[in-house]
């Protein structure tokens, strides 16, 4: 408590002060949680918009990116020293790289074996299969993922390492902690929606995949490989979950093989709310769940109902506005 | 494999193939006469010479299946005339070879696994595989058979009733030993035993004639089958151990059997259903006569029952109500929320987050056994000479309740409720165009089955003394989920096998509990990709997810134009 506060009137300006500080502190708090959702968003809005199929493993996605982050640290040496350029230039690339590559893999792989087979099959098989993939996913990980040589074991959560100049330290503005996490997350979302904005909009997969999105039998008359686009939508949503699970691994600074449950239903909750099957809407959506998240968990209540306000807010958009904030393609599909 | 062997080669080796595979089965049932193990500690006891343990008696009966199956199309087809021709012997046989060798190489792998290496297989082991696999090559020179068609025999009322009663003698006889094995590789190598000859008597059309003499019989069907499970608890002598796993299983069956409502019926797929068993189970803790319940009421079972049941129903209008009109995807991931939202809520009822209602994450424990019109469920009973535990006691209850949603859910299935659920399944605009009204339908059935698991939470509550909310997570939905899409969706007895499996199974194979949710994953993904439908199949969901299939659309169609035609056999049929 500062020692201004002199008078009735005067401390309840310096309250109405902080009151405005807190604000504005949970209000970057849910920016930051809301761009990880975002990114994770994305990918269940691109499968979905291509196939109507809910990715309902595209947690353990998010999950599998986080772990290949890891695993690209561990083999690059487990380095905690290097200076911020090299951090910033070498490792941090190194290690996104290292995730997106395991994610990417898996998600293509699940697409061939678990969903591809089902295309056409009633709605409720794919679903289905894609919960047990989910199980598979999260029990293989905590099964194997210490079997790799140099890897620790994976059954309890594993400490995720920290960053110089990207996990460690904070910025002050005012009375508002920003951790530098929480740029990391902010830029990565910003970057990834420059990068999905292009590539949708100016090459020719992306093209494609509006084509198939639209209409997948004329697209197919056209000439779109339409098992491709699918397998490009799998790797684009897998891409950007990798970089949300570096971005949760740096923030939280641990992860764990069940961390994918939770962001993946928080993140398909974004992509409900912006109106699934828009890209930006995810984007929109992930960043007003995050802030309404961590503004409820401020005012309503204490923060063990966090989540369950994220859920009420998604039962609540699904009643009053199923197309979405940013509108969607169709909802209503039995 | 079929086809590797060309047809003339079937013609031309057909004696040699028939001759051989009888000198093959020949060769596995002596096989038991021989010392299996080196030492007694495997597969209870199979060293002796001369003296056949019961799992090397098994594998006899499944070999001597075999050899029935050879031999007698080889001294009897003249006699047998055209009721010859409507068994698939040929195909049976190839069954029975296949599934024998699978025993051999069970047992032959457990006694080596448990002993410490291959050394210890004695040589009846090798003679009883080394048997098995020359059968299997013997019996591919067979020539295939036709479709069994056992179904179009007209028996006599009373050889029905007996193959009815025989099958669940046989049900029983089952259950008592696959419980009784402790060990892993007796209770596997049982149960290839008898996957075996359940598979060899569905080749050889047996179930397809017993389907309908059950369905002519549905009475003494039905009422067999609950007087089998009531005697039960008589076969375990009193262990407590084992009536605890079967009181869990008919609780996880009647809870699956209120999913497979809202799943199999009606085509929603509810992923957070274990809340509503959980919002039972806390219910009747909460108005128990626990030293932690929270509210200063405790009516007695009866009424408490009702309760958690209407608590349960009427979450599940809260949350259908809003959320049923968006339809598919959208509810699963809806009911997956409001699982989570369930369980967050539970733990957070604990005094420090909201009012105290349920003491958090510790829960609510030391409630105490049920009372019923004075009959105490925590006492131990001799009844016939039988002790009988506590366990036992649950499990009859849980039996009776399991007998009321099994007929709710059967009187539901063919009555204009029933039709209209699984039109909405089939085509939900179709359904809606034709004057159905599926938004009420919808709620009924996810307010229905939540009450059905609201009375199973209620027993459950204190059958496990504790209630916490950690049993009520979403892997348990995915449990419940699977047990009704492995046994069959849409159907009961689909269900009733789902259940038990998921549920035995783990119990069982304790080496095997850390794969346990690997293989689950695994075999979720491999059912819907090779079977959607189940392990039985509703035939017309089948036809849903084979919608290519001509064949089976004909004869679904004739099955429910003949339908009521099936419960009078046609009485121009053969004579037995």
């Amino acid at each position: 408590m500062p020692a201004l506060a002199v008078g009735t009137d005067g401390s309840a300006r310096v309250k109405k002060a902080l009151d405005v500080e807190l604000f504005f502190q949970q209000l970057i708090n849910g920016l930051s949680l809301g761009a990880l959702y975002a990114l994770i968003a994305v990918g269940y809005t691109v499968v979905y918009g291509i196939v109507q199929l809910i990715n309902f493993a595209h947690g353990e996605i998010f999950m599998i990116g986080a772990f290949g982050s890891f695993a690209t640290w561990v083999i690059v040496g487990k380095p905690t020293d290097w200076g911020l350029g090299m951090t910033l230039g070498v490792l941090l690339p190194v290690m996104l790289l290292g995730g997106i590559a395991a994610s990417v893999t898996v998600a293509v792989m699940m697409e061939r074996f678990a969903y591809r087979p089902l295309r056409g099959a009633p709605r409720l098989a794919p679903l289905i299969s894609a919960i047990g993939v989910s199980v598979f996913l999260q029990e293989a990980v905590r099964l194997f993922f210490g079997w790799i040589p140099g890897m620790p074991d994976a059954k309890s959560a594993i400490p995720y390492p920290t960053l110089t100049g990207v996990s460690d330290g904070s910025i002050q503005i005012g009375g508002v902690t920003v951790q530098a996490s929480a740029i990391f997350t902010l830029v990565a979302l910003a970057v990834c929606t420059v990068f999905l904005w292009y590539f949708v909009n100016r090459t020719k997969t992306g093209r494609a995949m509006i084509a198939t999105s639209q209409d997948p039998d004329t697209a197919r008359l056209m000439g779109i490989n339409v098992d491709r686009v699918i397998v490009a939508a799998f790797a684009v949503g897998a891409a950007l979950a990798a970089v949300a699970g570096v971005a949760h691994g740096l923030r939280y600074g641990n992860i764990d093989f069940r961390m994918g449950f939770l962001a993946g239903l928080k993140a398909f909750t974004a992509a409900v709310l912006g109106g699934i099957g828009n890209i930006y809407g995810a984007v929109v959506g992930g960043l007003v769940l995050g802030v309404t998240e961590a503004l409820a968990s401020n005012y309503l209540g204490t923060t063990a109902w966090k989540d369950v306000w994220a859920f009420i807010l998604l039962i609540l958009v699904l009643v009053f506005r199923p197309q979405g904030l940013l509108g969607s393609k169709a909802v209503d599909r039995a | 494999m079929n086809a590797i062997i060309p047809s003339e080669h079937k013609i031309r080796f057909r004696f040699v193939g028939r001759g051989t595979g009888i000198t093959a089965a020949v060769l596995m049932i002596a096989s038991i006469m021989l010392p299996w193990a080196y030492t007694g500690a495997a597969l209870d006891d199979v060293s002796y010479w001369a003296s056949p343990s019961p799992l090397q008696i098994y594998f006899a009966i499944l070999a001597g299946l075999l050899l029935v199956l050879l031999a007698v199309p080889l001294v009897g087809k003249e006699r047998l005339g055209k009721y010859a021709k409507l068994v698939a012997w040929n195909s049976a046989a190839k069954v029975a070879a296949v599934t024998s060798t699978v025993m051999a190489a069970v047992a032959l792998i457990s006694i080596a696994l448990e002993l410490g290496g291959l050394i210890n297989v004695m040589i009846g082991a090798w003679l009883a595989l080394g048997g098995a696999v020359l059968s299997i090559i013997a019996t591919r020179y067979l020539p295939d058979s036709p479709e069994p068609r056992l179904e179009d025999v007209a028996s006599p009322r009373w050889l029905q009733i007996l193959a009815v009663a025989v099958i669940m003698a046989a049900g029983l006889f089952a259950a008592a030993t696959a419980l009784g094995y402790d060990d892993a590789g007796s209770f596997l190598t049982f149960a290839a035993f008898l996957a075996g000859v359940i598979l060899v008597l569905k080749s050889f059309g047996f179930f397809d004639w017993l389907s309908i003499a059950g369905a002519a019989n549905n009475r003494v069907l039905v009422l067999s089958a609950f007087a089998v499970a009531f005697a039960f608890p008589f076969t375990q002598n009193g262990s407590d151990a084992n009536m605890s796993i079967a009181s869990q299983v008919l609780i996880f069956a009647a809870t699956a059997l209120g999913l497979n409502i809202v799943v199999g019926l009606v085509g929603l797929l509810d992923l957070g259903y274990i809340a509503f068993l959980g919002a039972g189970a806390f219910t009747a803790a909460i108005l128990s006569e626990s030293a932690y319940s929270t509210v200063n009421w405790h009516p007695p079972f009866i009424v408490t029952v009702l309760i958690s049941g209407t608590v349960a129903a009427t979450l599940g209008l809260i949350i259908g109500a809003p959320t049923l009109r968006v339809s598919g995807d959208y509810l699963a991931i809806v009911t997956l929320a409001f699982g989570e939202i369930f369980r967050i809520t539970m733990i957070n009822l604990d005094g420090n987050d909201g009012p105290n209602l349920t003491h958090g994450s510790n829960g609510i424990p030391a409630i105490p056994d049920l009372n019923f019109l004075g009959f105490d469920f925590g006492v131990s009973h001799v009844i016939l000479g039988v002790d009988i535990g506590r366990f036992a006691n649950y499990y009859w209850l849980m039996l009776i309740l399991l007998a009321i949603i099994i007929v709710v859910f059967t009187n539901l299935n063919h009555s204009r409720i029933g039709r209209g659920w699984v039109a909405i399944r089939e085509d939900e605009l179709a359904a809606e165009a034709m004057g159905v009204n599926t938004f009420l339908l919808k709620l009924l059935a996810f307010a229905g089955g939540a009450f059905l698991a609201g009375l199973a939470g209620a027993v459950k509550a204190h059958h496990d003394v504790s209630v916490t909310p950690d049993q009520y997570i979403f892997l348990e939905s995915a449990f419940l989920l699977s047990a009704v899409v492995l046994g069959g969706m849409g159907t009961v007895l689909g269900v009733l096998i789902g259940a038990t499996i998921l549920k035995l199974l783990p119990e069982k194979l304790r080496f095997f509990s850390d794969y346990r949710l690997l293989a689950f994953g695994l075999l979720m993904v491999i059912m819907m990709r090779f079977r959607p439908e189940g392990i039985i199949a509703d035939r017309r969901r089948a036809l849903e997810f084979h919608d290519k299939n001509e064949e089976l659309a004909e004869e679904v169609e004739e099955e429910l134009i003949t339908h009521h035609a099936h419960l009078n056999p046609d009485p121009k049929g053969f004579e037995l």
